[in-house]
C-alpha cells in the first residue's frame, strides 16, 4: 500500500463526505464549512496528481469564497434559522431516478472515453506554475485576455448594481 | 529531508515524519514562550517599567506560569454555543498556521518540503484562518463576538490583496516562486534594495495579518470587549493566542527569506559563520520591529482601515508591480 493511496483514500473520503454534509446540514454556516472541507479536500487530490499550483489556486480563491459565503450566510440569515427540510415524497423519488440516470450517463462516458497514455511520467520537481505560464501566454493566449475582460465586466457591473441601490432614498 | 518524502510509507519513516513535526512543534513553543516574555520586557523598558522580573530567575518563568494557569482553567462554553463549531474553530485557526511552516528553508539543509510553489503555498494556506476566524465569532452565539469576527475578516481579507501584491515584484525579480531559488537569488544583493516599495507594503500589510499594532482591532478590548474570542478561555483560548505568534513566527521566516537573504550572509566574507545564525539574527531582528511597532503605535481607527488598504497600499503595491515588470523588461533587453 503507497503513501499516495492511503492519501487519495482519505481525500476522497473527505471530498464525498463534505458534499453529502452539505446537502443534509440544516444550517447554512454548517453547510458552508461542509464545502469548505470538500473544496479543500478536492485541492489536496490536485496535488496528488502533481499539480501543485492548480491545488494551491484551489485553496486560494476558494477559501476566500468560503468566507464570503459564510458572511453572507450568517448577515442574510437568522442566527437559528433551519431549512425547511424536504419536500413531498413523489420528488424525492423523481430526484433519485433523475441522479441515478445522471450518474449512469457519467459513468459510461468515462468508462468508454479512451484516455491518451502519458508518454513519459511528468517529473515531479519541474515546476509546473512555469509551464502553466508559458502554455497560458502562448497557446491560450486570447481565452485568456476573454476571460480577463468578462472578469472585469462582472466587477464594474456588481460596482454598477451596488451604486443604484445606494442612490434610492 | 525530501527524499523521505518519496519513500513508501513504512513504520520507520512515519515515525521520522512525526518526530520531525514534534520537534519543530517543541521549537515553535520554545519561541512563543520566550516571545511572550521578550514582548512584555521590551514594552516594559520601553515605558521605563521594569517588566515581569518575579517567577524564575529575572522572570524567565513568566510565560510558563501563565500558559500552566491557562491550561488548568475551567473550560467554558456557553450554554447556546454551537458545540461543534465551537471546538472546530480553534483547530481550523491553528492548523493553517502550523501548516505553513512545512515549505519554509530554514537553511540550505533544513527545510521540510521544497515547494516550487512555496510562495503561493503560504498564501494559500494563511488565508484558511480567516475562516476559523468567523467561526469562532459565530458559534459563539455573541453579539460582541459575531462582530468582531466579521470585522477581522473584512480586515484580513482586505489586506491580504496588498500583502499578495507586494511580493509579486520578489517573484517577478527572481523568476520563481520556490523559496529556495528566492533565497539563492539574493547572494549579490538583498531583495530589500531594488524592491523597497514592496517591501514597505509588505510590512505594513503584514502587521494587518498577523493582528498587531496598528491594527489590532480585532482585538480591541475598550469597544468590543475582546473580538471573536471573547467566549474562550482554557486550551481553547491558548490555542487562538499560539496561531496568532505561529503566525508570528511564520511571517517572520517569510520576510527574512522574501527580503532579507534568508540564510546568506551580509558580506560573503563572513561565510564562516553557519547560515543559521544568520537566519536567527535577521529573524529577531523583524521580531523586535513588531515590539517596537507594538510600544510605539496608536491603534489605528476602523474607518480608516479600510480605505488605507484599498486607497493607499493597493496602488503603490500595483506600481511597483509596474516599475519591476519594466526594470526586469529591460534589463532582460526586451527594449
Amino acid at each position: 500500500m503507497s503513501g499516495e493511496f492511503i492519501a487519495f483514500f482519505i481525500l476522497s473520503l473527505l471530498t464525498i463526505g463534505g458534499a453529502v454534509f452539505m446537502i443534509s446540514f440544516t444550517r447554512v454556516v454548517h453547510m458552508v464549512i461542509s464545502l469548505g472541507v470538500t473544496f479543500i479536500s478536492i485541492a489536496g487530490l490536485f496535488v496528488l496528481l502533481g499539480a501543485e499550483f492548480v491545488g494551491v489556486s484551489q485553496i486560494l480563491v476558494y477559501s476566500g469564497a468560503i468566507s464570503i459565503l459564510m458572511l453572507f450566510g450568517i448577515m442574510l440569515t437568522k442566527h437559528d434559522a433551519k431549512d425547511e427540510g424536504a419536500g413531498p415524497s413523489w420528488k424525492n423519488r423523481f430526484a433519485l431516478v433523475f441522479v441515478a440516470i445522471v450518474f449512469g450517463l457519467i459513468f459510461w462516458g468515462i468508462q468508454n472515453t479512451p484516455w491518451a497514455e502519458p508518454t513519459q511520467p511528468v517529473p515531479s520537481a519541474v515546476s509546473n506554475a512555469k509551464e502553466i505560464g508559458i502554455e497560458v501566454f502562448t497557446k491560450y493566449v486570447i481565452p485568456f485576455e476573454l476571460l480577463s475582460v468578462l472578469l472585469l465586466v462582472s466587477l464594474v457591473g456588481a460596482i454598477i448594481m451596488a451604486k443604484k441601490e445606494e442612490d434610492k432614498p | 529531508m525530501s527524499e523521505l518524502l518519496q519513500q513508501a510509507p513504512s513504520l520507520g519513516n512515519t515515525l521520522w515524519f512525526v518526530l520531525a513535526a514534534v520537534v519543530l512543534l517543541a521549537v515553535l513553543l520554545g519561541f512563543v514562550t520566550y516571545a511572550i516574555y521578550f514582548e512584555r520586557k521590551v514594552i516594559g523598558w520601553m515605558q521605563l517599567r521594569i517588566g515581569p522580573n518575579r517567577v524564575g530567575p529575572l522572570g524567565l518563568l513568566q510565560t510558563v506560569a501563565d500558559v500552566t494557569k491557562l491550561l488548568i482553567k475551567e473550560d467554558t462554553r456557553p450554554k447556546n454555543a454551537d458545540r461543534a463549531l465551537f471546538t472546530l474553530a480553534p483547530i481550523l485557526a491553528y492548523a493553517p498556521a502550523f501548516g505553513v511552516l512545512a515549505v519554509m528553508p530554514f537553511t540550505e539543509s533544513i527545510q521540510f518540503a521544497d515547494l516550487g510553489i512555496g510562495l503561493l503555498y503560504y498564501i494559500a494556506l494563511s488565508g484558511i484562518t480567516v475562516l476559523g476566524v468567523i467561526t469562532a465569532g459565530w458559534a459563539s452565539n455573541n453579539k460582541y463576538s459575531l462582530i468582531g469576527g466579521l470585522r477581522s475578516a473584512a480586515q484580513m481579507i482586505s489586506y491580504e490583496v496588498p500583502l499578495v501584491m507586494s511580493v509579486v515584484g520578489v517573484v517577478l525579480l527572481t523568476g520563481s516562486m520556490n523559496l529556495r531559488e528566492i533565497v539563492e537569488a539574493q547572494r549579490d544583493m538583498w531583495n530589500i534594495i531594488p524592491q523597497f516599495l514592496g517591501f514597505v507594503v509588505f510590512i505594513i500589510a503584514a502587521q494587518a495579518e498577523l493582528n498587531r499594532t496598528p491594527f489590532d482591532l480585532p482585538e480591541a478590548e475598550s469597544e468590543l470587549v475582546s473580538g471573536y474570542h471573547v467566549e474562550y478561555s482554557g486550551f481553547r483560548f491558548a490555542m487562538f493566542m499560539l496561531a496568532e505568534y505561529v503566525y508570528m513566527f511564520g511571517m517572520a521566516t517569510l520576510i527574512t527569506v522574501l527580503f532579507l537573504g534568508g540564510w546568506l550572509p551580509i558580506i560573503p566574507q563572513l561565510d564562516f559563520i553557519p547560515g543559521i545564525i544568520w537566519f536567527i539574527l535577521k529573524f529577531s531582528a523583524y521580531v523586535f520591529f513588531q515590539f517596537w511597532l507594538r510600544a510605539t503605535m496608536p491603534r489605528m481607527r476602523v474607518d480608516q482601515l479600510m480605505s488605507f488598504a484599498w486607497k493607499v497600499l493597493l496602488p503603490v503595491a500595483l506600481f511597483n508591480i509596474l516599475l519591476t515588470a519594466v526594470v526586469v523588461s529591460y534589463q532582460s533587453g526586451m527594449f
